[in-house]
């Protein structure tokens, strides 16, 4: 049944995803044996869209499955199932940028694969940064920006995440209007053009 | 609004000189030198001193300010200034689905969309029964506050008699929160003819100075029209999934309003150069076969129904459109102007050098934080490339030319045209 699970989130089955959660929970399957399934199907459906065999709408009905299925199972669970998290990541559209459609893809993207994120939202100022980055212990932070409104904020908030002393915090960048040229522009450790890029580097930071 | 007045226009040397060029490129033949046309925005009033706040609020600063950017950048076309919405109007509107600068946006920050679902999920059915009384009264009460009211409304079928005009709409009129949004409009409308006579009189004066304005009217990829402005990205990407056959109903719904709408400024303003901004079709987003079904079909017939209309579409293709060059090849040669912002140049050279004038791509990056040799190298490259049957048109990447790009950059632009870009 775990295979089957599998394959329904990674055909984008849904109605099918909910059917199989529902008929192994009643055959007693362990809640957590479910959630692996999920896990395994996300493992899948990310390396699909590095490829570039799924897109956008996969990835958000992935997350909408993924939702509905730790609805169902949340009461059978004993306790909350904690998930083995190996990193934490600030993650934030920068200081006057409203954009958050492509930092919500990277931030299901960064939580599924393993890394506690906190998400600040959009317009969030530097020391907003600096301050969750201190409370969480973070090492690594995320900006976003769709716009190129977003260059001189990215490098304020990397200038400030500095000036607090948190120097061994790598910082990425991502957006429409990112390159290299930016990363140096606003002095980032690195950047990427989608979701699985930044999985890819804080999962590199990490090690 | 219009822009003829009662004298009638005659083109100067110059204008004629400038159209030509850009009409030669368009048609893949090459002319003088390769022309530069940009759809720039706040780069222009910010060019002239004017903050982002001050060029949506203040008409007058904002046309003069217009007025001599473009003579001073002296680019081939005048950028549309109609970009610089009234803040006044979206104001007293109570409008919910922007921010701006001077009211939630520091003042040199450019207005952004506040994308929603102003259409939910289970309300397609609604939509499609009868679209109007749907905007009306469901809608918009939900993209700005003073429309609140018309929430309040009858269902409008019901007001198609002599008796229910007395009983049901005189009697509406009369309710307080009705009255005050009807009070309300009038001032959104008086307002309204500020900005539009402002924006008349500036496109006068443009064409005066020999400049013809690039584009008046726009038109979005139906598709687009549903995702940006109903559904938002989350939703109508849910929808290609949950909901297909509605979408799609959705989507045949729109296709003709888009259309007509084209048609129809350019009619008014006489300007034929069709602006089609593209948002949910670049590669990346959907797969190919998603935008067969969904995206392709209802812009490709958007296209060439402005074709069969003698207008010039020019649509912005916004991300990486590589992956997507093979449908574009299917598009008449010399009739589209395909302003690009991410996508492999040799592979765009090869698959629509032959059907499409190349437009844009110049990288935005590099106009805010690189400096003008980078600019011109990179305008050779583009010349080198695309420059043999004369098909290439230059601006920036994106927003025509990102506001915080630095002068100089932008004015090595002109100067790597003149020095490169002269074919005769």
């Amino acid at each position: 049944m775990s295979q089957e699970l599998v394959q329904a989130i990674t055909e984008m089955r849904e109605e099918d995803a909910l059917k199989i959660t529902n008929q192994m929970l009643e055959a007693g399957t362990d809640p957590l044996e479910v959630l692996e399934a999920c896990r395994n199907a996300m493992e899948i459906i990310g390396k699909q869209f590095e490829t570039g065999d799924c897109f956008i709408p996969e990835l958000i009905l992935a997350g909408e499955m993924l939702k509905q299925i730790s609805e169902i199972i949340k009461p059978r669970l004993k306790k909350e199932a904690v998930q083995k998290k190996f990193g934490k990541v600030v993650i934030g559209t920068v200081e006057g940028d409203i954009h958050d459609i492509a930092k919500n893809i990277v931030a299901f993207m960064l939580d599924i694969n393993g890394f506690e994120v906190t998400d600040l939202g959009v317009d969030v100022p530097p020391m907003k940064f600096v301050e969750a980055t201190r409370q969480t212990g973070a090492k690594v932070v995320a900006l976003s920006g769709f716009l190129t409104l977003a260059y001189d904020p990215m490098k304020a908030t990397v200038e400030a995440l500095k000036a607090a002393g948190l120097k061994d915090v790598k910082v990425m960048i991502g957006g429409g209007q990112i390159d290299e040229q930016i990363r140096q522009f606003t002095g980032a450790d690195g950047w990427g053009r989608d979701a699985m890029a930044a999985v890819k580097m804080a999962n590199q930071w990490y090690r | 609004m219009s822009t003829q007045s009662d004298i009638p226009f005659v083109p100067s040397k110059e204008y004629l000189a400038r159209e030509k060029r850009f009409y030669d490129a368009v048609a893949l033949t090459k002319p003088d030198r390769v022309p530069v046309a940009s759809l720039a925005a706040f780069f222009v009033t910010r060019y002239s001193g004017l903050t982002n706040a001050e060029a949506m609020s203040d008409y007058e600063k904002t046309a003069k300010a217009w007025l001599s950017s473009t003579k001073k950048l002296n680019w081939d076309m005048a950028p549309p200034p109609f970009t610089m919405f009234p803040s006044p109007v979206m104001e007293k509107l109570g409008l919910r689905t922007f921010v701006w600068p001077g009211k939630h946006l520091s003042e040199n920050l450019p207005y952004q969309f506040v994308e929603k679902e102003y259409m939910l999920a289970d309300e397609y059915d609604e939509l499609l029964a009868n679209p109007s009384d749907f905007v009306i009264r469901k809608v918009l009460p939900r993209m700005a506050e003073s429309l609140e009211p018309l929430g309040l409304l009858p269902p409008l079928h019901w007001l198609s008699s002599g008796y229910t005009i007395i009983m049901f709409l005189a009697s509406m009129v009369g309710v307080p929160p009705v009255k005050n949004m009807l009070q309300k409009l009038i001032e959104v409308g008086d307002e309204m003819n500020k900005f539009n006579a402002a924006q008349a009189k500036l496109i006068q004066e443009l064409a005066s100075a020999g400049y013809p304005l690039i584009t008046f009217a726009f038109a979005q990829a139906p598709f687009d029209w549903i995702s940006d402005n109903l559904r938002g990205m989350r939703g109508s990407m849910l929808d290609i999934y949950r909901q297909p056959d509605k979408l799609l109903a959705a989507i045949d719904l729109f296709t003709p309003f888009a259309i007509q709408s084209a048609i129809g400024a350019a009619k008014t303003s006489g300007i034929t150069r069709i602006f089609i901004p593209l948002h949910r079709g670049a590669g990346g987003f959907m797969s190919n076969e998603q935008f067969e079904k969904f995206y392709w079909p209802s812009l490709r017939t958007l296209i060439l129904e402005l074709i069969k209309e003698g207008l010039l579409p020019m649509p912005f293709f916004e991300g990486d459109y590589t992956s997507r060059l093979p449908y574009l090849a299917e598009l008449p040669r010399g009739k589209v102007l395909g302003h690009f912002d991410v996508v492999d140049l040799v592979k765009a050279k090869k698959m629509i050098g032959d059907i499409m004038c190349f437009w844009g791509n110049i990288p935005a990056q590099m106009l805010v934080t690189g400096n003008p040799s980078q600019i011109k190298d990179y305008v050779k490259h583009l010349i080198d490339i695309f420059g043999d049957n004369g098909g290439l048109i230059l601006d920036g990447s994106v927003d025509g030319i990102p506001p915080e790009s630095k002068p100089e950059n932008v004015e090595a632009i002109m100067e790597a045209a003149v020095e490169y870009g002269t074919y005769s």
